[in-house]
């Protein structure tokens, strides 16, 4: 069925986008393009837009594995046995959709059924994958996808062949396409392993010019009133294009790179710290290409410094943070210990508003070193913002306003998994292996139950030996009743998620707190480590919540970034919470039944908010809100410290978030594994 | 037996903002549908399946269980019908076509993938050895309105599924064995309480419009509710012939609106406001600016006028840009679309 396509020579703006579109249809050797943005930037209209411009392919007729007539070129078994007798055609070269409600068969293929029924065999039905081979196979919200999907998609990508080993199937046949991932980064971002995969990153955001948008908004209302109409006035363009590309793949093979910007490849390589040796590939591809397109035969660096960013973008990493110098513990500086004046009555502008809410202060004592704490934090607002690769200057700014602990002992932890049962769930995820409800996962064994998911070899197997009893000539090759029926069990792991939310405020740094906390993580990591479990880490302080670590089963960066983490600043509890649920909404997202754990570890002084309300009012407003998912459990560690006056605002905090409450002083780090434990059952 | 009838659209009280994102709808599905957000109550559900009171007919061929155009798509049903391993029809006879009321499509909360995509016809395959497609829900929705309550506690899934076929305008079936696509143009229109959660960015940006409801305040207006509700449970034929005259009306009115729509015209500078009130409340993307312009349209040709103006913008605005607006995570939805923009304008 020919769908009308907007043409991808009437697209507004873009130019970094067409152009990797471009590079990608040149050379397929790049190996694939992740589009990302916002929503509402015409991604897959772009990337449908590409595939019509792509040239046409010579085919074996008929063959539902695309094969190539060509001498020497991979073909599946059927055209193997009859080459050279191979009748051809000419076709264009096809798109293939993944639809998020693909199953696995699907995508690898499977048992022909009603083929496998006539004849009383096995006959293989090729899947997606083999009508993607030399064409472009396109996923939309790639990050969306089961995993298990994923990784099929990954192998046939990387080997350039797809093999089946399932069901009575034993199959291989050539896949190698062109991969083209969309997605949405508000919805989680992708496994570090898929994103390298994918050649070339490309950056989409709304325009932001006036004239841009509205010209955007002309052309496709006239687009959506008269398809065909406005599609013949691009006619011309669109044809251009395609030429253009044509030309390029047949110049490609001719195109020659120097010794010498192979060199400044490497050289970009390593300065950008990228994992593995595939960013340097893919640039001198990805530069053939473009000097391919520009009808050059010789790359030129100015080649390698436009295409650079594509291949880079998804795969910088921060330069590693040199390891701290052995036991300087930066004396612990409780602020009570630093000079106090009396100058509390001087009115600082940012603490009006917290004053406004806690007019006890001046009596109490905690509240007393927040005020100190921002008083030193003035000079080093203008600081450059720390990163944790930047130790050196860190160490002496510290000094200064921001206090770092190391991190307290760590134990052992006792084990915590959840216990394999016959419970069917629904989800996916990481840890703990759980039979399956819905048709996703792998599939392990046949049951006497149907639930509409039959396994077919497990049913001829049943049905088998009966059928000379069963013999008729209605034109059958297998006859079967309902008794034969076997239906599937399959299974999938379902994921367990600890997100740790930990105020990094400067009312955190006294007593030794911050790090008897930082303790209780890092053992917590330890074990989850061995479980396999997801741990995440979010800090809040001075204006806004970072995701320090976001769902992750590496656990060396996350010891690394919690033993440098700076404590210091305001409160922005908001934010945290904001934060704390945008991320466990997104791993909900993806593993429905995952039961994640929320630990918050603050003193619940917040005074700085997100929007118009008072700080405390709006915690507690976003708190009531975060503890609607029964999904998520969370625990709040109150890191108050006791005395003549508290405030209970954690306690507060907990009931809005209807979590466990605990004190920090009465919390030994075995104590809060063993809460956690309790929580997880 | 007889069919309880309806309650009747024109009889609602109240609900301004609703009935008219309902109706623009009515007019143009390229506005892709509208999204209800609502406390309990506030005859959310019972709005959207009055309106197949007032919906137009369209020209269907006769059992079709695609609901495939019979002027436009006459080839894609020939493809269909060549799939299924159908007869194709008899050359020189033409299918049967019909006309027939546009349909309100429910989508139950419980519905499996399966379900709503369609999937391979087990029986047939098991018994004749044949593969037949089942069409499910998205074949019957096609050019009819599909009416998903509580959007906000769909199975993800099934949400996927959605936004799928939302967007692109076909179904496509991958499962099983079997390799099948259909057309799937639909009106989507979702109805959800926001105390039970908030939909995912995506779904929401795909709702073309959004309108917040709540109760009504007017004691008289909630007497006249009483009143009305009283009177229908008590006769709903004789209520609902009561109102017969006003719907007769809304519906021409609606198909005049329908026909007017391809001559309206929107000046130049009208984009450019259109262009700048979305960058000034901002959006993101591009979808809030395209669906604005054609709501405004929407409404001139509502109006009976072929020239859009700029209170058509505004009014516009108010429907369209609600849940486009960029914001935390937590907070609420804008409520005061104009409000807001007169806020971001003080801030910079």
């Amino acid at each position: 069925m020919e769908q009308t396509v907007y043409p991808l020579a009437a697209m507004v703006g873009q130019k970094t986008f067409r152009q990797g579109l471009l590079l990608a249809a040149v050379n397929p050797a790049i190996g694939g393009i992740l589009v990302r943005g916002e929503k509402g930037t015409a991604k897959s209209t772009m990337v449908r837009a590409l595939a019509a411009l792509l040239p046409d392919i010579p085919v074996v007729r008929n063959c539902a594995f695309s094969c190539s007539p060509e001498p020497g070129a991979d073909r599946c078994p059927d055209c193997r046995l009859r080459f050279p007798q191979l009748e051809t055609t000419i076709r264009r070269a096809r798109l293939v959709n993944l639809p998020l409600n693909v199953t696995e068969d699907r995508v690898a293929g499977g048992i022909d059924f009603p083929r496998s029924l006539q004849r009383g065999k096995v006959v293989f039905s090729p899947g997606l994958l083999a009508s993607a081979h030399r064409g472009l196979l396109y996923v939309d919200e790639v990050n969306l996808l089961d995993d298990h999907i994923v990784d099929l998609i990954l192998d046939a990508a990387a080997s350039g062949e797809n093999r089946v080993e399932r069901e009575g199937i034993s199959f291989r046949h050539p896949a190698r396409f062109i991969l083209v991932g969309t997605m949405n980064p508000e919805e989680g971002e992708l496994r570090p392993q898929l994103l390298d995969r994918f050649g070339l990153c490309l950056e989409m955001a709304g325009a932001k010019e006036l004239e841009e948008r509205v010209e955007l908004m002309e052309r496709r209302d006239a687009y959506d009133l008269n398809q065909d109409g406005f599609c013949g006035e691009y006619q011309a363009a669109t044809d251009q294009l395609a030429h253009r590309i044509a030309q390029a793949r047949a110049l490609l093979p001719k195109v020659r790179i120097g010794a010498n910007l192979r060199g400044f490849i490497g050289e970009l390589g390593r300065e950008n710290n990228v994992a593995g040796h595939r960013a340097d590939l893919v640039m001198e591809q990805a530069a053939k290409a473009l000097a391919a397109l520009e009808g050059r035969l010789e790359v030129s660096a100015e080649h390698v410094r436009v295409v650079a960013p594509l291949v880079l973008i998804h795969r910088r990493r921060d330069a590693q943070p040199p390891q701290p110098p052995p036991p300087e513990p930066p004396e612990p500086q409780p602020p009570e210990d630093q000079p106090e004046t009396p100058d509390q009555d001087q009115p600082q502008p940012e603490q009006n508003q917290e004053e406004n809410q806690q007019p006890q202060e001046r009596e109490a004592q905690s509240p007393e070193q927040q005020p100190q704490a921002e008083n030193q934090e003035q000079p080093s607002e203008q600081e450059a913002r720390e990163e944790p690769s930047e130790n050196q200057e860190q160490q002496a700014a510290n000094n200064r306003d921001e206090q770092l602990f190391e991190v307290g002992p760590a134990f052992k932890v006792k084990p915590l998994t959840a216990v394999k049962d016959r419970i069917v769930r629904r989800g996916s995820g990481r840890r703990s292996r759980s039979r399956i409800s819905q048709k996703k996962g792998r599939y392990v064994k046949s049951s006497l139950q149907t639930n509409n998911d039959i396994a077919l070899d497990a049913t001829l197997r049943a049905a088998a030996p009966y059928q000379r009893q069963r013999a008729c000539d209605d034109g059958l090759a297998v006859h079967l009743t309902r008794q034969d029926l076997r239906g599937k069990i399959r299974e999938k792991r379902i994921g367990n998620f600890l997100l740790f939310v930990v105020d990094a405020s400067g009312s955190m740094g006294a007593r030794g707190r911050m790090a008897a906390s930082k303790g209780a993580v890092m053992s917590l990591l330890l074990d989850a480590y061995q479980k396999r479990d997801r741990v995440g880490m979010i800090t809040f302080r001075r204006n806004e919540a970072f995701v320090n670590l976001p769902p992750t089963t590496s656990v060396d960066t996350a010891g690394r970034l919690l033993a440098e983490m700076p404590v210091g600043g305001r409160t922005p509890l908001s934010a945290g919470l904001a934060k704390s649920h945008e991320q466990v909404r997104n791993y909900l997202i993806r593993n429905p039944t995952a039961q994640p754990i929320v630990i918050l570890i603050t003193d619940g002084k917040c005074n700085v908010a997100l929007g118009e309300r008072k700080p405390v009012e709006e915690s507690l407003h976003l708190a009531s809100a975060l503890s609607r998912d029964g999904r998520i459990r969370t625990i709040v560690v109150d890191t108050e410290e006791a005395g003549l006056v508290t405030f209970g605002l954690a306690q507060r905090l907990a009931g809005a978030l209807e979590a466990q409450y605990f004190k920090i002083d009465d919390l030994k780090a075995e104590a809060l594994v063993n809460i956690v434990r309790g929580q997880q059952q | 037996m007889n069919i309880r009838p309806i309650y009747p659209f024109t009889a609602i009280v109240g609900q301004d903002k609703m009935k008219l994102a309902l109706m623009l709808n009515v007019i143009n599905p390229g506005l892709s549908g509208v999204l209800i957000r609502g406390e309990k109550g506030t005859a959310k559900s019972t709005a959207v399946r009055a309106l197949a009171d007032i919906l137009p007919e369209i020209p269907v061929f006769v059992d079709d269980p695609y609901q495939l155009d019979p002027n436009e798509e006459y080839d894609s049903y020939l493809d269909i019908r060549r799939s299924l391993q159908l007869a194709p029809p008899e050359p020189g006879k033409q299918p049967q076509v019909g006309m027939r009321k546009v349909r309100v499509v429910e989508l139950p909360v419980g519905a499996t993938e399966d379900r709503v995509v369609g999937t391979l016809d087990l029986e047939h395959a098991l018994k004749k050895g044949e593969k037949r497609v089942e069409p499910g829900i998205l074949a019957q929705a096609h050019r009819n309105i599909l009416y998903v309550d509580e959007v906000n506690l769909l199975d993800d899934h099934v949400v996927d599924v959605l936004l799928d076929s939302a967007a692109m305008g076909v179904n496509t079936i991958e499962r099983e064995g079997i390799s099948f696509t259909h057309p799937a143009r639909f009106t989507l229109v979702g109805t959800m309480n926001p105390e039970e959660g908030e939909l995912r960015p995506q779904l929401l940006d795909r709702f073309g419009l959004c309108v917040n409801i709540e109760g009504i305040q007017a004691a008289k207006d909630r007497v006249a509710i009483m009143e009305r509700r009283a009177a229908f449970d008590l006769d709903p034929e004789g209520f609902a012939a009561q109102w017969t005259a006003e719907s007769t009306a809304l519906a021409d009115r609606l198909l005049i609106a329908r026909a007017l729509y391809p001559q309206v015209q929107v000046e130049r500078p009208l984009l450019f406001e259109i262009a700048q009130y979305c960058l000034d409340v901002g959006v993101d993307g591009h979808r809030g600016d395209i669906i604005m312009l054609k709501t405004a349209k929407t409404l001139a040709a509502f109006d009976g006028r072929t020239e859009t103006e700029s209170a058509d913008v505004q009014t516009a605005a108010e429907l369209v840009l609600p849940h486009r607006v960029r914001r935390q995570p937590l907070m609420e939805i804008a409520d005061n679309i104009q409000g807001l923009r007169k806020r971001a304008l003080a801030a910079h």
